[in-house]
Order: structure tokens, then sequence, then C-alpha cells
């Protein structure tokens, strides 16, 4: 059974639905790739996944469990993660309170320890203001404290768009890290090849709806796919 | 040089009535988003609240007690019966309710306890001298009471897991929420925190004054300068800055008088933001 069900899923942030119709599904430790063109409504669906979208209808299923209607802080603490496109951290925090604060969390002092053990940087840096963090550790720290709760399901929304180039590979890495451990990833990105490089699936967003969709190699060589949309480098 | 000194400890004592109040509207400010209006009046709740206290049991630091709980007690209805209804709309909906919750409260002081001033009735006691400079005993219970609230705030703010949630909504509500942080949670206690720190600033003035229905109203100007030039939503920044203003107003009255002091605190306030215009502690932000 699929972690994560999207089900005919319509809506928009006013009267103006921005999602047509989004059907899609992703299973444990699976890394799909949402791609698309600006407006296509990539980052809509991340919102709407986690709950940060004020209008939706259709399905949202996470674990058999409907949580269309559930307060994002409950969707939180019961297994997705969400990493923003940007405002990704808590400026004024320390970083080690940008950890403390997530809610839902089992054994917090040992979670916060296996995370700065995966992110050693991080504990470097605990006591200093998330503020003050380069691009790069601020994302690491997106990351962790995502991750705090254990999700089942992480959503990411553009992790590479406000990265230095040099820092691209690094992260995409770092996402395919991610679903070793049987968590989901939902990665919307604009740096399609290379999204679709590191996952098992991809689905390309066109007028808030899956155009296409398929195994990720399949979709990498599909000629139509680079013409309308990855382009062919 | 004695009076100098004088004057700066007055100026201390009224800038930590006035950096309180800042404090509540920066608090509510930073996390509910909007400027509250009605915290002079919730002052002026508090000080009621104290003289009742204290004329049933004679104890001034009972009436700090009372006043702060009545304090708390209106903020969270004014919370659970306005604001939190308003919270999905515009800031500036929240700002109006406010001013009519104020007016609400002021009414509500006036038909319940008439118009006359009252006072604390606090005993008449010779001020104490230390080298040559004269300290009034209220002035030392008003900042006494002025610090124990401020180390019951800050703690809650940078040493509680509540308090770094409320810190949390203040930087970034939505990053709050798909982080697990209810936001109706931290609200509650945000507002019991400004309630109660409202209150004590209202009783250390009417300690200092006179307890009227318009005390608080009358507060709330100084208040916002204090929070503006302090740096909006910045904590520190409020306190720093009421006692600041305060003190510009005390050392200015032998120049300008009694009349031309506060003008001379807004100059100030004026030329401060022209050159710091997010304020004394706060941080320029572009916009995205």
């Amino acid at each position: 059974m699929s972690v994560l069900c999207v089900e005919d899923l319509r809506g928009g942030y006013s009267e103006v639905d921005i999602l047509n119709g989004v059907d899609l599904a992703l299973d444990a430790g699976e890394i799909l790739t949402i791609a698309g063109t600006n407006g296509a409504g990539k980052s809509t669906l991340a919102k709407a996944v986690v709950g940060l979208l004020p209008r939706v209808c259709g399905r949202v299923v996470l674990d058999g469990v409907d949580i269309t209607h559930m307060p994002t802080e409950r969707r939180a603490q019961g297994g997705i993660g969400y990493v923003p496109q940007v405002a990704n951290v808590f400026p004024s925090l320390a970083v080690f309170e940008n950890l403390e604060v997530v809610e839902g969390v089992r054994d917090r002092k040992a979670r916060i320890a296996e995370l700065f053990a995966l992110f050693p940087a991080l504990a470097e840096r605990k006591r200093m203001r998330a503020g003050s963090l380069s691009g790069g550790e601020r994302q690491q720290l997106a990351y962790a404290r995502a991750l705090m709760t254990r999700p089942r399901v992480v959503v990411l929304d553009e992790p590479t768009a406000a990265l230095a180039p040099a820092l691209v590979k690094d992260s995409l890495a770092r996402v395919a890290s991610l679903a070793t451990d049987g968590t989901a990833v939902l990665l919307i990105e604009q740096r399609a090849r290379q999204a679709l490089a590191i996952s098992h699936r991809g689905a390309i967003m066109d007028g808030g709806r899956v155009a296409m969709s398929g195994a990720a190699d399949t979709l990498l060589a599909d000629e139509r796919a680079a013409d309308l949309y990855l382009g062919h480098i | 040089m004695a009076s100098f000194v004088e004057l700066v400890l007055t100026g201390i004592t009224s800038g930590l009535v006035v950096g309180l109040a800042a404090l509540a509207l920066t608090l509510v400010f930073g996390i509910a988003r909007f400027a509250n209006a009605a915290t002079g009046d919730m002052m002026t709740v508090g000080a009621y609240a104290a003289v009742v206290s204290m004329a049933a049991s004679g104890s001034f630091t009972l009436g700090v007690v009372a006043g702060a709980g009545a304090g708390i007690v209106v903020a969270l209805l004014a919370h659970l019966l306005v604001f939190r209804r308003l919270a999905a709309r515009a800031p500036v909906t929240s700002l109006l309710a406010s001013i009519g919750v104020a007016f609400v409260i002021r009414a509500a002081i006036g038909v319940a306890f008439g118009h006359q001033q009252k006072v604390f009735g606090l005993p008449v006691v010779r001020p104490w001298r230390i080298f040559d400079v004269r300290v009034q005993p209220i002035d030392l219970a008003v900042v006494i009471a002025a610090a124990a609230t401020l180390l019951v705030v800050f703690l809650i703010l940078y040493a509680t897991p509540i308090g770094r949630r409320m810190r949390a909504v203040a930087d970034d509500r939505s990053l709050a929420r798909v982080s697990g942080i209810s936001p109706d949670r931290v609200m509650v206690t945000m507002w019991a925190l400004a309630g109660g720190v409202c209150a004590v600033a209202g009783v250390m003035l009417g300690a200092k004054t006179v307890v009227s229905p318009d005390m608080g109203w009358d507060m709330l100007l100084p208040a916002f300068a204090a929070t503006i030039l302090g740096g909006i939503g910045h904590p520190v920044g409020a306190v720093v800055a009421g006692i600041l203003l305060g003190v510009v107003q005390e050392i200015a009255t032998p120049f300008v008088g009694f009349t031309y002091k506060i003008a001379l605190a807004f100059f100030v306030l004026l030329l401060v933001l022209l050159v710091r215009p997010a304020g004394l502690f706060g941080h320029s932000e572009g916009a995205r």
C-alpha cells in the first residue's frame, strides 16, 4: 500500500483553482520528483499535501488515513515533514532550538543527537542563531528539522533553488540518502533532469494536473518530455 | 550631581512602566501580528484589581498578584472572545477591534468604580539617602516588581519549551505549523503573559501616581514609541527603549519643563529612527 496518495486534488489560494485534479501515489523509500514549468502548480501541490493551502477538495491519504482537512500541525506530528523553498528555518532561534521546538517527537534528546551525527556541521554551530548560517547550512538545518519526527513522507519544495551551483550536487545526494531508511520523498524541483537522476519515479505537471508520469529513467529518455518540459541537457 | 542621579533614577522607574507596556505590545505584535490598542486599558485593569485587593487585604504584594491575575483573565477573555475569531482576517481588523476592546474595558471600569481617582493608600515613608541621593522606597518597590516580572517573562521566552515555540511562531507562523506547533496553544500563553505584564505595569503606575479609568490609555502613546524605538517585535529592545525614553524625559525636565518633556522624548525617537529605521534592536528586512 502507498504511504501517500493524492486523489483528484483541486484547490488554490482564492477562488481560482491552481490544482485541477492531481492524482499520484508514493511508496515507502521512494523518491518521486515533481517537475514542470513555472506556474504548473508544483509548490501549490506541496502546500496542499502539508496542509498550508487554504482551499482544497479531493483527497490526501497518509498511511490509509484521510488527512485532507486535518490541521497542518497534526499532519506534521503524524508523519509529514516539509522543507519549504524559502524561509525554511527559524532565524532568531539557535540551531538546537530549531530542532527542540518541533512537536510530536519521541525521545527528543536522542533524536537531536542522531540528527547532529547525520549533519555534523550543525552540531558545531548548535548555539549559533539559525539566521547567521550559510545557505547550505540552513538547508541542512531545514532537513534536520523536517526529519525530527521520523516522518513517513518528506516534502521538499525546490531544495536547490536558493543554493550556489557548487552545492546542488551535494544537496541532491543528501535527498537521495533520505529515502534509504524507508522515508518517502516528494521532491518538487526545477532542475528536473538532475532530480530525476536520483529519483525512482517522476511526474511532470502542467496547468495544475499531471501531464506525464512514469519511471524516472523512462521520463529522462522520453523525447516528448525532453522537448516540452525537461530540455535536452 | 545628586539631583541629576535622582532624575535618572526617577526616569528608570517611570521608564520601566513604559518598558513593560511596550514589552506587552511587542509580544502581541510579534506573535499575533497586530498592535494591541487595549494594552493601556489592560494596565488599568491591573491597577484597579490591585487597589481593591490591597484595600481588602492590606498587602501591596497581594495587590500586585491580584492585579496580575486580573490582567491575565481579561487578556485571555479578549483573545478568546474577540481576537481569536479575527485571526484569519487582515491585522488591521484586530487593531480596530482592540480599540473597541479598550473602550469596553474603560467603560466597564468607569461603571464599576466611578471616574474619581483612587490611590493605593501606601504609608508615607521618608526617602532614603544614599550618598546624598534621595531614593523613594516606592521607586525601589517598582524596580523590584518590574525586575521580577521581566525575569519571569524572559525565563519563559528563552528557557522553556513554550517560550521557544512562541519565538518560533513569531519568526514564521507557517513554518511553526509544519513543525507540529499549535498556534492556538502558543496564543493562549502569549495573551496570558501579555495580560500579566500589562497589569503589573498598571499596578506600578498606579502606586507611583493615582488610579483612574484613563490612566492606561494615556500610557499607550509612550508605549508605542518605546516599541518602535526598541525594534518592533524585540522584547529586550522594548524594555531598553522604555527605560531610555523615561530617562530622557526626566533629564530634560529641568531644561524644557514638565509640559514639553514628552515632546522631547518623541524628538529623540525621531532622531534615532532617522539613523536606525528598524529601531535600536530591530533588523532591516528586504521585501520578498
